[in-house]
């Protein structure tokens, strides 16, 4: 008995496979992971959208729910890996997971943690998708882009944070904010250490060309009476209030990773601020991953911005990969 | 004289060049030129409740750049503030320049379309028809607080039991009745035409049918009306949909049925299909679209039902709510299931107190 199939549709290349262009695996379906995989699917920039995940049944429960949603999107392949084989031909692979500081915990013991679990993932990964752009975004990221980039053996070009993109989205919002403008017509880059010790190139912050330490010279110091200082501080600390309020974050670095995504994946050489390689930059000799700006496109970082610093945002840049590299060295990669 | 003069010169150009270093930033980069009175946002979208699905739906509809402000309340403000600001520290990557939270709702005043997904999670194994009288409670402290600052809105109803939630939402607001949606089988459907897709090889939107009814154990999928490019399947296989089916494609329908209780086994509860559902059914009513979605509605008077449900029908959704439902051509069997159902949700409904 012939089946509904059959009678309908006159298959014309039966089996023929092919492998998708656009693959984008994650690693990890938390809030950060989902939230991330929710923006890439709405964005239909890939074509293949596969997640993985120790934990079985969630992973199976966020896939299952994904999929059902299938009408509303143009991604064809949702999938849970059952192992890192599943993973394989992917263009892009964004690492999400990793465990969370506990209480009271130093920064270096967060740190091996994550490393472990990153050599449970990282090397497979990189097997069964030799060609990848890894993009890191757990934390502490700049170290942990600095460990895939070890266990990976990948160049450089290819190992990529998140890094201060999502920083400096909020530093573009709350500057937004207080001139009335849309956050896209209000640039600015925080660089350097994804968290506390991050840089704000104040000397290069400006809407339409127009610097705006050119209009208030005061603008990044202390004593500025508009209390622009004020605004990279909320950067740094808007993270930690998130957090305080609603348990963690997500939606906005989920929309940050999208971002980075979209310009990977369809080659636009947009220049966003991403944690790379550093070493030979601003007079750094230590092998640390930082933020800087970045031309992203689909071989990865194309290219590095030489962003003019002055000395003491140099200077700032110069201490943060000199601790990185403090907690580096203790680590056995 | 003078020097009167020369001293009142100098202390005006000091006084200029004070003002020059005193202005703000903002008012040495820009001249302003249009102002005026701020206008009430146009196409506004309130969600209420900013749980999983309440997040999802604000989420999907941001990304489809639907609104021009987006609001949000809920009774627990750390959680409301933190959700608020996650969003808006994503700015820079929407096309929604207004996102407001609070638990006042004067701040969701002028709303187009107000989502509302406020209420208790269904429980691993409970029903929907079980979370009844705990929801209403909490509706009649949302319900009239939306309509008085948004008269003029049209409300989707999310939480569950969908069906009979839209109706309370009906009689609390006072709106007409094309005004008050439930996203009923919208989704249903969308799972229903992805597990059937699956099972051709083709996309989920090429398929076609229809699950309608009550959002739950006993929706009804229209087997005569599931074709692919105008073929009939019932047509190629006239079993389809009974027991004695040999490729039994009525496992479809049973999967629907079971997937919300499955995904909530494995993770916990149901978000990201809702919430882009949602967002597809707030697009055509923003847009003006006249698309046909399968959304609860108020059917008395139709396939002979007499009493005050709200089932899921075809609908046509426009800006102004439900336009016009389409007459379904259904079996007795399939009617039959209709009236049972509207029989079911009208036994739940007339023993609910202080409508």
């Amino acid at each position: 008995m012939t089946s509904v199939r059959d009678k309908l549709l006159q298959e014309l290349n039966p089996g023929e496979v092919v492998p998708p262009r656009c693959k984008v695996t994650i690693v990890g379906v938390g809030q950060v992971g989902m939230a991330c995989a929710f923006s890439i699917l709405q964005s239909g920039v890939a074509d293949d959208v596969t997640l993985i995940d120790v934990m079985e049944d969630k992973l199976q429960g966020e896939v299952l729910d994904l999929q059902h949603g299938s009408l509303f999107l143009k991604t064809p392949i949702i999938r849970a890996a059952k192992d890192y084989s599943e993973t394989a031909n992917s263009k892009l692979c964004i690492i999400t997971a990793g465990v969370r500081q506990r209480e009271g915990e130093t920064r270096l013991n967060l740190v091996h943690r994550n490393v472990e679990v990153y050599r449970n993932i990282v090397p497979l990964l990189a097997q069964y998708s030799p060609d990848a752009i890894l993009l890191i975004v757990s934390n502490p990221v700049d170290v942990l882009t600095y460990v895939a980039w070890k266990l990976s053996g990948f160049p450089q070009e290819r190992v990529i944070g998140s890094g201060t993109n999502l920083d400096s989205a909020r530093f573009r919002f709350l500057m937004g904010e207080r001139l009335h403008i849309h956050p896209s017509s209000v640039h600015g880059y925080i660089i350097g250490e994804h968290g506390d010790t991050s840089v704000a190139v104040w000397s290069g912050a400006n809407v339409a060309g127009v610097n705006l330490q050119s209009l208030s010279p005061d603008l990044e110091r202390e004593q500025d009476s508009e209390g622009w200082p004020g605004v990279h501080k909320n950067v740094v600390e808007s993270a930690y209030e998130v957090v305080r309020l609603k348990g963690y974050t997500s939606w906005a670095i989920g929309l940050s990773v999208c971002n980075l995504t979209q310009s990977i994946l369809r080659n636009l050489r947009i220049v966003h601020p991403v944690s790379t390689l550093v070493k030979g930059f601003h007079d750094i000799q230590e092998e640390v991953f930082l933020s800087l700006p970045c031309v992203l496109g689909w071989p990865g970082v194309c290219g590095v911005l030489n962003q003019p610093l002055r000395e003491h945002e140099a200077y700032q840049l110069k201490q943060s990969a000199q601790t990185l590299w403090s907690v580096q060295r203790e680590l056995s990669l | 004289m003078v020097i009167t003069w020369w001293y009142l010169y100098l202390a005006l150009r000091r006084l200029c060049r004070q003002t020059w270093i005193m202005a703000s930033v903002m008012q040495k980069l820009i001249t302003p030129l249009a102002s005026g009175p701020a206008e009430p946002p146009r196409n506004k979208v309130t969600v209420v409740g900013v749980g999983q699905v309440g997040m999802a739906c604000a989420v999907s509809i941001l990304l489809r750049e639907l609104a021009d402000e987006m609001a949000l309340v809920d009774v627990m403000e750390d959680k409301l503030k933190g959700e608020m600001m996650d969003l808006q520290h994503g700015s820079l990557f929407l096309k929604t320049p207004t996102i407001v939270a609070d638990k006042d709702y004067s701040v969701t005043a002028n709303s187009r379309i107000v989502v509302v997904t406020a209420g208790v999670r269904q429980q691993e194994g409970e029903s929907r028809l079980n979370l009844v009288q705990r929801n209403v409670n909490i509706f009649k402290h949302i319900i009239p607080q939306i309509v008085k600052y948004s008269p003029n809105c049209t409300l989707v109803v999310v939480s569950n039991p969908v069906d009979v939630l839209t109706y309370v939402t009906w009689k609390l607001s006072g709106l007409p009745k094309h005004r008050v949606i439930g996203s009923g089988t919208n989704l249903d459907s969308a799972r229903f035409r992805y597990l059937m897709a699956e099972k051709l090889g083709i996309h989920s939107s090429s398929f076609n049918g229809w699950i309608l009814g009550e959002h739950g154990d006993s929706s009804v999928p229209v087997w005569s009306g599931a074709n692919v490019a105008g073929v009939s399947l019932q047509k190629l296989n006239p079993d389809i949909g009974t027991d004695a089916d040999k490729e039994n494609w009525k496992e479809a329908h049973k999967m629907v049925v079971d997937s919300a209780y499955e995904v909530i086994r494995l993770k916990g509860y149901t978000n990201w299909a809702i919430g882009l559902s949602v967002a597809d059914l707030t697009e055509s009513l923003i847009k003006n679209l006249n698309r046909i979605h399968p959304v609860s509605t108020m059917v008395k008077g139709m396939y002979g039902i007499n009493d005050e449900v709200y089932l899921s029908l075809p609908c046509v959704l426009n800006n102004g709510g439900v336009a016009s439902v389409v007459n379904m051509t259904l079996t007795d069997e399939e009617v039959g299931q209709l009236r049972k159902s509207a029989e079911t949700l009208w036994g739940i409904q007339k023993d609910l107190k202080d409508l």
